[in-house]
């Protein structure tokens, strides 16, 4: 089953009570989730499942010139939950006001927005097996494993029933799945040698890859051993290299931050045509990149997502709406309407929050940097950043930056010493005088890879501050 | 929406039910209620958590422990999930009980208030939201202030086989305000929070002269220099003395990183890890603070555990898994986000108590430096033992005297030598404790607060 289909999907099942309360819209959701939990190499628990089916009704009121939105979540589905909820709902849009001069739902009936690959189906059809496989395969990646051990880690798999409907006829729906994997790797090393070394991975995905497991076992194993040999970062305005890992926890908040129709209205968006990065610059949105979290046929509003250019050769082009926000700028939704993200951390079920207005994978388009070692061979001295504990990015300022948790010392061209410890940061956007990531491009890598919500290659930044050693 | 009482019955039977396929099974139901307002001049919107209820249910089975959560507390889903568990223990029977004490507690409790907030309509909370809005309406370079008021209610009701009945109800109060300066393209923000466990009277602790102060500290920071970078003394400002307890003590102090051989503090238990002036301390008992719970989700009552006490390593904190493994007792630090999430070993309080230095002392001690004000989080890093924590904004200290403005940055270290740096702890004047959250990783975001005076030592930082 890759979508709901008929009266029992968990928003067509409110629609049908909705009549004559226009204009609204019902985003629903049946879920069901499974987690396997290590300690060590052990299980520590299991469960599952966890079900969860609710719904939120959002209700658009002009009054005034402007909208009153009022939206309620719940998990009530019987004739006196339903009117609660609307009721809730009503009486949050008559206080409500949004700056909107017009306002389109989508419309149509069936599915929209054609096939994205976001569903795993042998997980969908055996969850619990299939994590089980996944915990085996990963159990066995480090059996026999001289020097690293499993400190701990999670695998939990959330298979998502996603329907929206609204009373311009939209009735729509797909079926999705949803993995994290937390591993923490230990390294030990010799009795002579320093303390243990810890690397720490969290990482969201579409699906579960148990084949994949020995090869990423390796690379953590090595990362962990680098964390135990590491030293503190120099200190100085220096060559960076950031992989795809560090920026996927840099750009979508900071582009969410200032590139939205939510920005726009704020006031803090930056305008189409000005130039915010070196000319070598061009970022898309994608929200049909097959397997990204972020990924689906529609948004959360029903409106298909598609490929959006963000920045065209470091000019802004576009800015991001949903439905709302383009109704304020009188113009059309982007299909950039997404739940779950008001926390700071996405949700696994998103009903309960309403749609903000966010990119969905940020892509950075490849340069003629070349291969990673190539890029490196671009640097005398400078340091290849692989992991910031956490990046902070602030959406107002578009700052950045944190405590380098693994990285490379670069000398003559060359990968050498891990670091561990020391800061780097600066501004994604930002005049070239300021330590600004995307003024400061010095190459873009010429091979993508996908993490989280952003896909690029590595970039070579000209100069950030790096505070460390003496 | 949140009340449980007319689910008890149909929970209590559950259990009793299951506990006669296993040695142990506890449930813990949830429900929320309460209310949000956003206001920025043009735009306001509301929001109401969820009209949602559910419960999980926890049993000890043959393979450890199992779990099922269901959204609902009608019978026919309450049904659907004890059938999960007996399915399970079909299949894996438990022989022997689970490791640790079961909580028989029987804790009744609800928060306080003075005023009530459920008398606190939408119409008045909007009123609330421009009033506060226009404390700072025309403040120079100001291009947005938003305000959110809310309040939202938690009520939880924890049952399990050796007869424990704990029922809480936990009310928590906010109010933000976020002045956004403009110039140049260049945007800077700030907050000013006040908030806490209680009624309505929290909100009454919203000043203007708070508001002003966030909203002047946002214009300055369109002209703030850029911070050093490389080792320096660093006074932490009380939000970011918070930050560093609680990501370094805190997390290395949860008994669960014990277990999974993770926590670099495990070894120093007992030992001196830094000066006699510095007690931290994890309180769920603290009466109004943001993090104040009655009773953890086993069913054990919340406590003021002492982590480091005049220097020293004393205490971790602990549920049953981790107190029966370690030889310890639970310290009521079990703690799910909600019903659908795993219980874990969280903290809730934390904070470096007080000591006796004025602010202008720490200043002439560290005699060159930087402040570290604003704190906006952190990560920790229970096994290597490092720290980071990033501040909004900080001030430069020449020469004993506090001068340049400057913007965001990181601070990074190894908790052992950033103790042993202590110099310093301010008064009870300064102490404060603030209103955020904390995950465990990435996931299971719950109320956590954390606090302290300014607290004088030396780091790495740099831009962020």
């Amino acid at each position: 089953m890759s979508a709901p289909r008929g009266r029992d999907a968990a928003a067509f099942r409110i629609a049908d009570q909705l009549a004559g309360r226009e204009p609204w819209e019902v985003f629903g959701e049946r879920i069901r989730r499974f987690e396997i939990h290590l300690s060590g190499n052990s299980v520590e628990m299991t469960r599952g499942p966890i079900a969860i089916e609710g719904y939120d009704i959002r209700v658009f009121r002009p009054r005034d010139g402007a909208l009153g939105v009022g939206s309620q979540a719940s998990n009530d589905f019987s004739a006196e939950g339903i009117r609660a909820a609307l009721e809730d709902a009503e009486r949050a849009a008559r206080y409500a006001r949004f700056p909107a001069h017009r306002f389109d739902l989508p419309s149509g009936r069936g599915a929209t927005g054609g096939i994205v690959e976001v569903l795993d189906r042998g997980l969908w059809e055996y969850p619990m097996d299939s994590l089980e496989n996944y915990v085996a395969a990963l159990r066995t990646a480090f059996e026999g494993r001289s020097g690293y051990t499993l400190s701990f880690g999670s695998v939990r798999a959330t298979l998502i029933e996603t329907s929206i409907c609204n009373s311009d006829g939209l009735r729509t729906g797909y079926g999705h799945t949803q993995v994290e994997l937390e591993v923490a790797v230990k390294a030990f090393g010799g009795p002579e040698g320093p303390p243990p070394g810890e690397y720490w991975l969290n990482d969201s995905d579409r699906r579960l890859r148990p084949d994949d497991v020995p090869r990423r076992a390796d690379d953590w194993c090595r990362f962990a051993d680098d964390v135990r040999r590491g030293s503190l970062a120099p200190t100085g305005e220096m060559p960076v290299v950031l992989p795809p890992a560090v920026l996927a926890g840099i750009l979508p908040t900071v582009c969410g931050g200032r590139l939205t129709g939510s920005a726009r209205l704020h006031g803090i968006a930056l305008a189409p045509g000005v130039k915010v990065a070196s000319e070598m610059v061009t970022v898309h949105d994608d929200g049909r990149l097959p397997w990204a979290p972020m990924s689906s046929p529609v948004d959360d509003e029903g409106v298909p997502q598609r490929k959006r250019l963000l920045i065209d050769h470091g000019a802004v082009s576009e800015v991001l709406y949903d439905s709302l926000y383009a109704g304020a700028f009188d113009t059309h939704s982007t299909g950039s309407a997404f739940r779950g993200l008001s926390s700071g951390m996405r949700t696994w079920y998103r009903f309960l929050q309403p749609p903000e207005v966010s990119p969905s994978t940020i892509v950075v388009s490849p340069g003629d940097g070349g291969s990673d070692a190539e890029l490196v061979e671009r640097v005398k001295e400078g340091v290849w950043i692989q992991e910031i504990g956490w990046s902070s990015p602030d959406p107002v300022s578009g700052s950045f930056g944190g405590e380098i948790r693994l990285g490379y010392r670069i000398r003559n061209g060359k990968l050498t010493d891990p670091i561990r410890g020391g800061t780097v940061g600066g501004f994604v956007f930002g005049p070239a005088e300021s330590p600004s990531l995307l003024n400061r491009l010095q190459a873009i890598g010429s091979k993508s890879a996908v993490v989280e919500s952003v896909s690029s290659p590595p970039i070579l930044v000209g100069a950030l501050p790096i505070g460390g050693e003496r | 929406m949140g009340e449980l009482s007319d689910a008890e019955d149909d929970l209590y039977h559950a259990v009793a039910r299951l506990a006669q396929r296993t040695p142990f099974v506890e449930v813990l139901a949830e429900g929320v209620s309460g209310l949000s307002v956003r206001y920025n001049g043009r735009l306001a919107s509301y929001q109401g958590p969820p009209r949602i209820r559910g419960a999980v249910f926890r049993a000890w089975t043959g393979g450890g422990w199992t779990e099922v959560s269901v959204s609902g507390l009608d019978a026919p889903t309450l049904r659907f999930a004890e059938s999960a568990i007996e399915r399970t223990l079909t299949h894996r029977p438990a022989r022997e009980p689970p490791p640790g004490v079961s909580s028989s507690a029987r804790i009744e409790a609800a928060t306080p208030m003075t005023r009530p907030i459920r008398d606190f309509g939408e119409e008045e909370m909007l009123t609330m939201a421009r009033d506060v809005h226009a404390w700072v309406e025309g403040s120079p370079d100001i291009h947005e202030t938003e305000v959110q008021v809310s309040w939202r209610q938690d009520d939880r009701l924890y049952l399990n086989s050796a007869a424990a009945r704990c029922s809480q109800s936990l009310c928590r109060v906010r109010g933000i305000v976020t002045p956004v300066a403009m110039e140049n393209g260049r945007a800077e923000s700030d907050r000013y929070v006040c908030g806490g466990v209680g009624g309505r009277e929290i909100l009454d602790g919203l000043r203007p002269e708070g508001a002003r102060k966030a909203a002047e500290k946002a214009r300055a920071l369109l002209g703030a220099k850029a911070p050093p970078f490389g080792r320096r003394n660093v006074l932490l400002s009380p939000s970011v003395t918070g930050y560093f307890a609680h990501e370094s003590f805190g997390h290395g102090a949860e008994a669960d990183q014990f277990i999974r051989g993770r926590s670099y503090l495990q070894p120093l238990l007992g030992s001196v890890v830094g000066p006699e002036i510095l007690t931290i301390v994890d309180n769920g008992a603290y009466a109004g603070a943001w993090s104040q719970i009655f009773c953890d989700d086993e069913g054990n009552p919340a406590q003021r555990t002492i982590l480091v006490e005049r220097g020293r390593f004393t205490g971790a904190l602990h549920d049953r898994a981790t107190a029966a493994a370690l030889g310890a007792s639970p310290t009521g630090n079990a703690r799910r986000s909600d019903v659908f999430s795993r219980s874990f070993v969280r903290m809730t309080n934390t904070y470096v108590e007080p000591g006796e230095a004025t602010f202008e002392e720490l200043v002439r001690e560290a005699h060159d430096g930087v402040i570290l004000e604003g704190g906006v989080g952190g990560i920790e890093d229970p096994q290597g033992g490092q720290v980071q924590v990033k501040a909004r904004m900080g001030h430069l200290i020449e020469n004993g005297k506090v001068t340049d403005l400057v913007s965001s940055m990181a601070l990074s270290g190894k908790v052992l030598e950033f103790l042993r740096a202590i110099r310093g702890l301010s008064g009870q004047q300064d102490f404060e404790l603030d209103t955020g959250s904390c995950g465990k990783g990435r996931t299971d975001l719950l109320p956590n607060s954390a606090g302290g005076p300014y607290l004088l030592s030396s780091a790495v930082v740099g831009q962020a």
